[in-house]
């Protein structure tokens, strides 16, 4: 008689239980890491058929502070942080050659921000959205001089991503 | 209630007034609102009875100063009736809302029983709408009209009654544009100077606008809170200095309109100042001067160590820069082809360029070559992808147009069809380097060209035009069929793709799916027909195949391969016989499972053409338990594990048709086996093996044997598998012995089983011995031949040696040598100590011959004037020595010789030739000086004396010289005296010359004689005779058989 009182909320505590199981950490190193690698491999292919003379430094890294240069690896909501602005800084890009990195970014942000929803991480709104917006509305006529100083900022942060994948356990 | 009907001649007038609305007829604006005072002087109320008037009677109204209601109240006539009116917007541009109020209203509308009415009438007054709105009310009425978001000018006319009197308003307008702040100013930029000024310039946001005051403020990126504020009045642009490079400022502008109303800040305009270019856009034609300025706004780079890239690759040649002051660099180029460049103005670092994300744009007008080539697919939607080459900086669109016409006239036509409309790709600009187009005509012209985003469509490439049916590549062709006939052929046949409905030529390829060697795929091809007829090498064969298909006559592509397909082997039966089989038991520690491998021979593939075996059934049955079977291709090799139980095996052939009748079985038993063999032996020879056994008598025969060995040439290593390396025959019971020959090494150990219905009899081992000494003798053999050809080769050597010396002199019977002891003799000079030199009588030589020169002496008796009688011409060569017939020419003694040259031996080489030379000795001995001519290997060989009537000498090579010429001539150098030298010519042209001294030689040798010259001018003349002779012996020739001896008289 009482059968069917007691079993329902144990139910629903094993439903809740299901739900909080976080992804295994190991599965989502396994994800990023090959995510981050093909990224990178695409960049360097991009970069390669510019043919830019390899004397050319294009921007310093205490140029054009809006695309992030080195930035320190603080936990999963700086990746996401730092990945969304790549992420817009490539949509100011042409199409081409550039969207199927575009597209690579995109899914790796996916499985990044559903890690943090999975952790209860809080979500931050980015910083300085208002500045990365001029910046590109600025900076994005000269494509591929721009697109090519971003790439390069992208491909160090993603080897930087892999060397720190155990902060993904981390908000 | 009164409808008021706006006249069209008004509503025209209105709307020219439309432009000059600021003036807010019969109101004023202020605070965002328009403000009226509407007085109206009403006549006296009429009754009702008075109704054979036809018009109620009008009254009068008349707009006052709003701004000053003192002066309405004053009015005495019309006080009564007043009315305020007030307009504003609601929303953003949304509605118009006016509201009127009667004086009375508010005054003394207690006092008053009559209360007036009023009508309010709104009326939009543009081009795009017109629409009016209409709301009555006592006292106070209020209507709201719509602008849908526009400016507009609204007429507002009341009607005001009371008592059956009416008055009419005058006509009243609202611009809306005055009842809202102006726009803030758009379109912020800065524009940069050659100079290095930076002027910042914006746009009104309307064309008309009346804005007349501006504000600008500026503030770093990080010091919002530090404004610095300009005002500019009259002018959309201002000069801005103090800014720094490298700083992100943000710019915002404001402005004031002509009623005083202040716009809000504009958005922000974020800027940094790092490199500017003027201009920062250039178009261009092919061939023409392009100057380009780029400014440092950073005081660390200076114009001189500016440095300017092409295209981000090619670095300008400096001479191109101009350095116009610290700060301004300028460069001229000039772009030859039309296109899309870019220049970047970079700073020298060390070895680097330091470069920002800005570069100039060159547009250079004209088309150029994108290399657009097109491929098109003919399906349920036509399509078309198109690939291209261009500049990685351009960003380009495709652009095509289609046609209803053939190419070829298109093109000749081009550039009448501007009216045309031109369609793009998809995709739209980017760095694309392909586009698919779609729902194509296949049988249209299409022209085709790329144009560079940002170049006005004045920078494109050369167009193609391309008919998509030329450039078609089909579908593969599909519902492939293929069998493999019992006649040796293979018959394939496939449907082709619908569409394009051109003629198509097909190619065929196809691989066996059995076998190692033929992997390779056989292509088959042109074909005209969906289908073939292949004659194969043998039958019962698989093969995979694979048709594409392209047009056959004209253009196109071959298409992709069809999928593939296995062909059918044809059967008229099923197999048999199922194939032989044994086992290989292999245990596995690990898991503790015992694995048995079956190893089957493969089915005779020529055997009948008409049961061809497809595959295998495998068969079990363990005790205890229910049987069960397997299919499996052509496999060699098939595993299951072993419970050790009583398991049987069988294996059977199968086809299409069924499967074999006649298998063979086999039951794995891990019982004790039964022991029936007695003896079982194994003898090798180099190639066979024989094996022999016997049973014991008193056991059963068993059904058959079966003989297993391991194969030793497999590396263990390598085929890790034991089945891998497991042989194995079977032999009939009736038989007791066997020969295998394949190669063996001699210790492989061989296993014996018999094999019984029910199971196997114990194993028997031996390892095979080898019963033969063929190795042995083989050793014996080669040991015997080499001792044989060493002493060939000894005795060679001494027979060869014999034919070169056996005719050298011994020079110790020379009669000049009597009493010389040749072992002290250390010197040329000990062996010649005369001053006066020596006569030498070149030599003959013929390079590369062996020369044998016989001396003879007559008979009569010579006398020797040798100044000393131990001079013995001695010449060295290497480490060998000889002495020189025509050496005997030293000798004083008038000499007749016979030379004679031996005919090339079987010895000399092809090459070699032979030369005869006569020497006589001369008959002024006292001219003669015995000289070292050359240095022969002595090596001990005798020389001949003056009784000697035999001197001969033998070269077997030039190179044997070669040594001690080469000594002599350094010797020669040291001493530093020339010679005269003979040469004895050897080239082809003289050969026939040297046959005809060889005659005279022949001819001379008849008469026994011959007079041998010397002309020793060369040596006597201008020289003295004693350092001559003490040079001489220094001063040995090269190559002394070149040398021809030919002793003269001195003159």
């Amino acid at each position: 008689m009482y059968f069917p009182v007691l079993l329902y909320p144990c139910i629903l505590g094993m439903l809740s239980l299901v739900h909080g199981i976080p992804i295994h950490q190991d599965s989502l190193k396994n994800l990023v890491k090959p995510q981050a690698d093909t990224i990178i491999l695409r960049i360097k292919d991009h970069n390669e058929k510019l043919k830019l003379s390899p004397k050319l430094l294009i921007g310093d890294p205490e140029l054009y502070p809006e695309v992030p240069a080195d930035k320190p690896i603080q936990g999963l909501g700086s990746i996401v942080d730092t990945v969304t602005t790549f992420q817009k800084v490539l949509q100011r890009l042409p199409k081409g050659h550039v969207s199927q990195i575009r597209n690579d970014l995109f899914t790796l942000l996916g499985y990044l921000k559903d890690r943090m929803i999975s952790m209860r991480c809080t979500l931050k709104e980015p910083a300085n959205e208002r500045s990365l917006d001029a910046f590109l509305e600025s900076n994005a006529t000269h494509h591929i001089t721009f697109g090519y100083l971003a790439l390069d900022r992208l491909e160090q942060f993603m080897q930087k991503l892999i060397v720190n994948l155990d902060h993904l356990k981390s908000c | 209630i009164r409808y008021i009907v706006v006249m069209p001649k008004l509503k025209i007038i209105e709307i020219i007034e439309l432009f000059y609305p600021s003036d807010g007829r019969g109101g004023v604006y202020e605070d965002l609102k328009w403000k009226a005072l509407l007085c109206c002087e009403l006549p006296f109320a009429q009754t009702l009875d008075d109704g054979l008037s036809e018009h109620p009677p009008v009254g009068q109204c008349q707009l006052l100063n709003a701004t000053k209601p003192e002066f309405s109240s004053k009015s005495p006539t019309l006080s009564g009736n007043c009315l305020d009116i007030l307009c504003w917007l609601e929303g953003e541009r949304t509605n118009l809302i006016c509201n009127a109020k009667s004086h009375r209203a508010a005054a003394a509308a207690s006092l008053l029983t009559v209360r007036p009415q009023l009508v309010v009438q709104m009326n939009v007054l543009s081009d795009e709408a017109n629409h009016a709105a209409q709301c009555a009310g006592e006292d106070t009425a209020m209507c709201s009209i719509s602008l849908h978001g526009n400016d507009a000018t609204v007429s507002l006319n009341i009607s005001i009654s009371l008592n059956g009197s009416t008055a009419l308003s005058p006509k009243m307008q609202v611009s809306t544009h005055n009842l809202r702040r102006p726009e803030p100013p758009i379109n912020l930029h800065y524009d940069v100077t050659t100079e290095g000024e930076v002027i910042f310039r914006w746009s009104d946001a309307q064309p008309n606008s009346d804005a007349i005051n501006y504000e600008i403020r500026y503030a770093s990126n990080s010091s919002l809170q530090q404004w610095e504020v300009v005002k500019v009045k009259g002018r959309s642009w201002v000069s801005l200095n103090e800014l720094s490079s490298g700083i992100r400022y943000m710019v915002q502008v404001c402005c004031q309109s002509h009623i005083n109303y202040w716009s809000e800040w504009s958005q922000p305009f974020y800027f940094t100042l790092d490199v500017s270019y003027i201009p920062a856009e250039i178009f261009t034609t092919p061939g023409s001067e392009v100057t380009v300025y780029a400014v440092f706004h950073n005081r660390s780079w200076s114009a001189s160590k500016a440095v300017w890239m092409l295209n981000g690759q090619v670095k300008i040649p400096e001479s191109q820069y101009r350095v116009i002051d610290e700060q301004v660099s300028a460069v001229t180029v000039t772009v030859d082809e039309p296109g899309f460049d870019t220049l970047m103005c970079c700073h020298q670092w060390g070895e680097r360029f330091k470069c920002i994300i800005a570069y100039a744009k060159i547009y250079t007008e004209g088309m150029f070559n994108a290399d657009i080539t097109c491929q098109s697919k003919n399906s349920e939607v036509d399509t078309m992808s198109c690939e291209w080459n261009k500049s990685a900086w351009a960003q380009v669109r495709l652009l095509y147009r289609q046609y209803t016409s053939m190419c070829e006239t298109i093109s000749e036509m081009a550039g009448s069809e501007e009216a045309e409309e031109n369609m793009e790709c998809p995709s739209g600009a980017g760095d694309h380097r392909e586009c698919t187009l779609k729902n194509l005509s296949l049988f249209s012209c299409y022209k085709i060209w790329l144009e560079v985003e940002g170049g006005r469509g004045k920078v494109r490439s050369f167009p193609v035009y391309v008919a998509p049916i030329d450039y078609v590549k089909p579908s593969p062709p599909s519902v492939l069929e293929a069998t493999t006939l019992p006649n040796k052929t293979l018959s394939v046949s496939w449907r082709r793709p619908h569409l394009p409905v051109y003629d198509m030529q097909y190619e065929l390829h196809f691989v066996a799916l059995r076998g190692m060697a033929n992997t390779q795929w056989k292509v088959i091809g042109p074909l005209l027909e969906p289908q073939a007829e292949i004659q194969l090498e043998e039958s019962c064969v698989q093969f995979k195949v694979e048709v594409r298909c392209r047009r056959l006559n004209g253009s196109g592509y071959w298409s992709d391969w069809s999928m593939s397909y296995t062909s059918v082997v044809y059967n008229r039966k099923a197999p048999e016989m199922g194939p032989d089989f044994w086992r290989a038991i292999q245990e596995d520690p690990v898991r503790s499972v015992t694995n048995v491998t079956l190893i089957i021979k493969q089915p005779v593939l020529a055997g009948d053409p008409y049961s061809c075996v497809e595959g295998l059934v495998i068969e079990h049955q363990a005790s205890g338990r229910a049987m069960w079977s397997n299919e499996t291709t052509l496999a060699q090799f098939y595993s299951f594990p072993w419970r050790k139980e009583a398991h049987t095996v069988t294996v059977m052939s199968r086809n299409a048709l069924g499967i074999s009748t006649r298998n063979r079985n086999m039951t794995l038993l891990h019982q004790p086996k039964r022991r029936c063999v007695r003896s079982f032996s194994a003898v090798a020879n180099s190639s066979c093996v024989y094996l022999s056994w016997s049973l014991l008598s008193d056991h059963s025969v068993p059904q058959s044997f079966v003989i297993e060995w391991l194969d030793l040439k497999k590396d263990p290593e390598q085929d890790m598998s034991l089945t891998e390396r497991l042989q194995w025959v079977r032999v009939q019971s009736a038989s007791r012995d066997l020969s295998l020959c394949r190669r063996f090494y001699g210790s492989e150990e061989f296993t014996l089983y018999p094999v019984f219905v029910d199971g196997e009899g114990e194993p028997v081992r031996c390892t095979a011995t080898r019963g033969d000494p063929a190795a042995y003798i083989l050793l014996l053999i080669i040991a015997f031949l080499s001792v044989v050809l060493f002493v060939t080769l000894l005795m060679s050597q001494n027979q060869m040696r014999k034919l070169m010396w056996k005719d050298v002199p011994n020079p110790n019977n020379c009669s000049w040598a009597k009493g010389m002891d040749f072992r002290q003799i250390d010197t040329i000079e000990n062996l010649f100590p005369h001053s006066e030199g020596l006569t030498a009588c070149p030599l003959l030589l013929v390079s590369e011959s062996i020369c044998e020169v016989e001396i003879i002496e007559k008979t009569h008796p010579v006398t020797l004037e040798l100044e000393k009688d131990n001079e013995v011409p001695i010449y060295k060569s290497g480490d060998k020595t000889t002495t020189d017939s025509a050496l005997l020419a030293d000798s004083s003694e008038p000499l007749s010789l016979e030379a004679s040259t031996a005919a090339a031996t079987p010895e000399t080489s092809g090459q070699s030739s032979v030369t005869y030379s006569t020497v006589l000795l001369s008959h002024q001995p006292s001219l003669l000086r015995k000289q070292p001519g050359g240095l022969w290997d002595l090596e001990n060989h005798v020389c001949s004396d003056s009784a000697n009537p035999r001197h001969s000498s033998s070269y077997n090579s030039v190179e044997e010289f070669s040594e001690t010429s080469d000594q002599d001539y350094e010797a020669s150098e040291s001493t530093g005296v020339a010679k005269d030298l003979y040469y004895l010519e050897v080239n082809e042209e003289e050969e026939e010359e040297d046959e005809e001294e060889i005659e005279e030689t022949q001819s001379e040798q008849e008469n026994n004689e011959m007079v041998m010259k010397e002309d020793t001018r060369a040596l006597l003349e201008g020289k003295n005779s004693t350092a001559v002779a003490s040079n001489v012996s220094h001063s040995i020739p090269l190559y002394l058989p070149q040398f021809r001896t030919e002793c003269i008289n001195p003159p």
